[in-house]
């Protein structure tokens, strides 16, 4: 496994209860975003890392996905305690966008014992003015918009917070599908979609 | 005044002081010490020889002999630098008015400490204690960071606010989206202890980092801003050393990736080396000072290594900072502990070497170690020095 310098490597995480690499397209094309929006030293290609392997600790920021039931062995539990600690960040999204879904029920509930209470994150939040400008918060996916999982919007991401900085961010609105698209079909898109995936990654680099 | 002679233990001094005060004191006194006496028993000796009385002392064995320095820290919460010598081997006992809090045998002969703030700190080795008052407090201001977004320049923000520093921090994003402290910058020392440049300066910074180090203020380099710093630079910057993967908390330096400082400038000192290549070079710039880090990714010390690592991490760069923070001293109100720093030596120069109670011309038994009181006296004085040095009294 690679070692992060200091590049900025994007990292997914695999656990071992469900399907963590359900969205396999989303790093590439935050990737090229962080490339294309900023000069932060970012790294063509993201990794993989097992989540109860020392090797998280290389990653300061990692991205967990899924639709199927989310649980934490003991020994991943035991890193990610340590991971947060130390000043990892979790980004962890509900590929299924919904709230009575197994994905959602099953990651909030191991979350909370993991890392501690998840709570809304206001939309004046830090997160969503740090580099581009989200004055409504966290930007509504198209499954939400085409009542796509549990027909919601959902307002607000939810966070665990520590010394006023986010330690883990969950969002249920999928954002694993609006930004898991083939990379050839950003340049036909009116709107770059993924801009709020890039303030996620500056958030996790500057606080 | 009584024409007679009396010898007396150090256990019947004090009520023997008393009498002779407030009695008639013998004309000739022979004191046989166990421990080096504290500073009220000196003065009382040296009134009761002033008196007239002839005063002779020696010692029952070799007397436990210590001396201690205290000098605040640049640190937003107070901390005090303690540095207390005894003979090496020996065990020495650190503790102030409320009791004792370490203990150690210095092999060496001196050992040095970081305390949370104390107004008087003692040292002991056997019933010697020696004491030192803080006489200054050194009030700390804001840190003023600029680096690239990223872990390394993240991480040093974050272990300089969790010591408690007041962090202005400048990320550099993008051309015309960095980010920046929401209030202007107005760099200069009565805002501003130091500057830590992590890797990069702003095109704007150049002169007026300049002008902050030269009037005082204090300039922290991390090997990608060396190259533009100029003339404020310790040295110019070698190609990486690579580390091998892991880092231990033992010695997390051997996980890091290292450039080191190489064509040192004149009056730059090496503070720490890594198998020899210098890893942390410091040098004075007009007022200031500046250090120079040949480390590019200290954030693995505080992820990677141990769970120590943290902690250490966050501890190494407060350290860096004290160093070169601009932090003025000022006299603290006085305090109602006596200072005492090195007793044995204050009692060899206010009443003399031992002689032996007859007061023949025998010959004086080297019963202490004089290399050693010559010793003690050269720390003291080196750290008077190197206290005044680094707070620029010149």
């Amino acid at each position: 496994m690679g070692r992060a310098v200091t590049t900025f490597v994007f990292a997914t995480g695999r656990y071992q209860s469900g399907d963590w690499d359900s969205a396999p397209l989303v790093p590439v094309n935050l990737i090229d975003s962080v490339a294309r929006y900023t000069t932060i030293d970012v790294a063509p290609t993201g990794v993989i890392v097992d989540m109860a392997s020392a090797d998280i600790f290389d990653y300061p920021l990692i991205y967990l996905t899924g639709h199927l039931p989310f649980f934490f062995s003991s020994g991943e539990r035991r890193m990610v305690q340590k991971y947060l600690d130390r000043g990892g960040m979790l980004f962890v999204d509900d590929h299924n966008h919904d709230t009575a879904g197994v994905f959602h029920r099953t990651a909030t509930a191991e979350l909370i014992r993991t890392a501690g209470r998840l709570v809304d994150l206001p939309n004046t939040h830090e997160l969503y003015s740090c580099f581009f400008s989200f004055k409504d918060g966290p930007p509504n996916t198209n499954h939400e918009l085409n009542g796509w999982g549990d027909n919601l919007i959902h307002k607000h991401l939810q966070a665990v917070t520590r010394d006023n900085r986010i330690e883990v961010l969950y969002s249920s609105k999928d954002y694993s599908s609006e930004w898991g698209y083939h990379p050839d079909s950003k340049r036909l898109m009116q709107f770059d979609n993924t801009k709020f995936g890039v303030n996620i990654i500056v958030y996790a680099l500057t606080r | 005044m009584v024409s007679r002679a009396e010898v007396i233990d150090e256990s019947r001094l004090s009520a023997a002081l008393v009498r002779w005060a407030t009695g008639e004191a013998p004309s000739e006194v022979h004191v046989r010490f166990d421990a080096a006496p504290g500073a009220t028993v000196r003065d009382w000796l040296v009134a009761l020889r002033a008196s007239g009385t002839r005063l002779t002392w020696d010692a029952s064995g070799s007397l436990p002999a210590t001396a201690v320095d205290v000098e605040p820290v640049a640190d937003p919460r107070g901390l005090v630098r303690v540095t207390a010598a005894a003979p090496a081997g020996t065990r020495l006992t650190i503790g102030d008015r409320f009791g004792a809090f370490d203990s150690v045998v210095t092999p060496h002969g001196i050992a040095t400490f970081r305390l949370p703030p104390v107004s008087s700190i003692s040292s002991s080795v056997g019933r010697t204690v020696a004491r030192a008052t803080v006489m200054d407090s050194l009030p700390t201001k804001r840190i003023y960071l600029v680096g690239r977004a990223g872990w390394e320049s993240k991480f040093i923000a974050r272990a300089l606010e969790q010591e408690g520093w007041p962090v202005d921090a400048h990320f550099v994003l993008a051309p015309h989206n960095d980010v920046a402290p929401a209030r202007s910058i107005v760099l200069d020392t009565a805002g501003y202890a130091a500057v830590v440049l992590v890797d990069t300066m702003l095109p704007e910074d150049a002169g007026r980092v300049a002008r902050f180090v030269e009037s005082g203020g204090g300039l922290v380099l991390g090997p990608g801003a060396t190259r533009g710093a100029g003339a404020l630079a310790a040295g110019s910057v070698g190609a990486p050393l690579a580390a091998p993967p892991t880092i231990s908390d033992s010695a997390p330096e051997l996980g890091l990736t290292l450039e080191p400082t190489f064509s040192l400038r004149p009056g730059t000192s090496v503070l720490a080396r890594r198998r020899g290549d210098p890893s942390v070079t410091a040098r004075r710039v007009a007022n200031g000072r500046v250090v120079q880090v040949g480390y590019t990714d200290t954030w693995r010390w505080r992820m990677v290594a141990g769970d120590r690592g943290v902690a250490a991490h966050r501890a190494w760069w407060a350290g860096l900072v004290a160093v070169v923070a601009y932090a003025p001293a000022m006299p603290r109100a006085s305090n109602r502990v006596r200072s005492d720093p090195a007793p044995l030596v204050a009692l060899e120069d206010r009443l003399g070497g031992p002689r032996p109670s007859s007061g023949a011309a025998a010959p004086i038994r080297p019963w202490i170690p004089l290399p050693w009181v010559f010793a003690a006296i050269v720390l003291l004085l080196l750290a008077e020095w190197s206290s005044r040095r680094l707070r620029g009294a010149g």
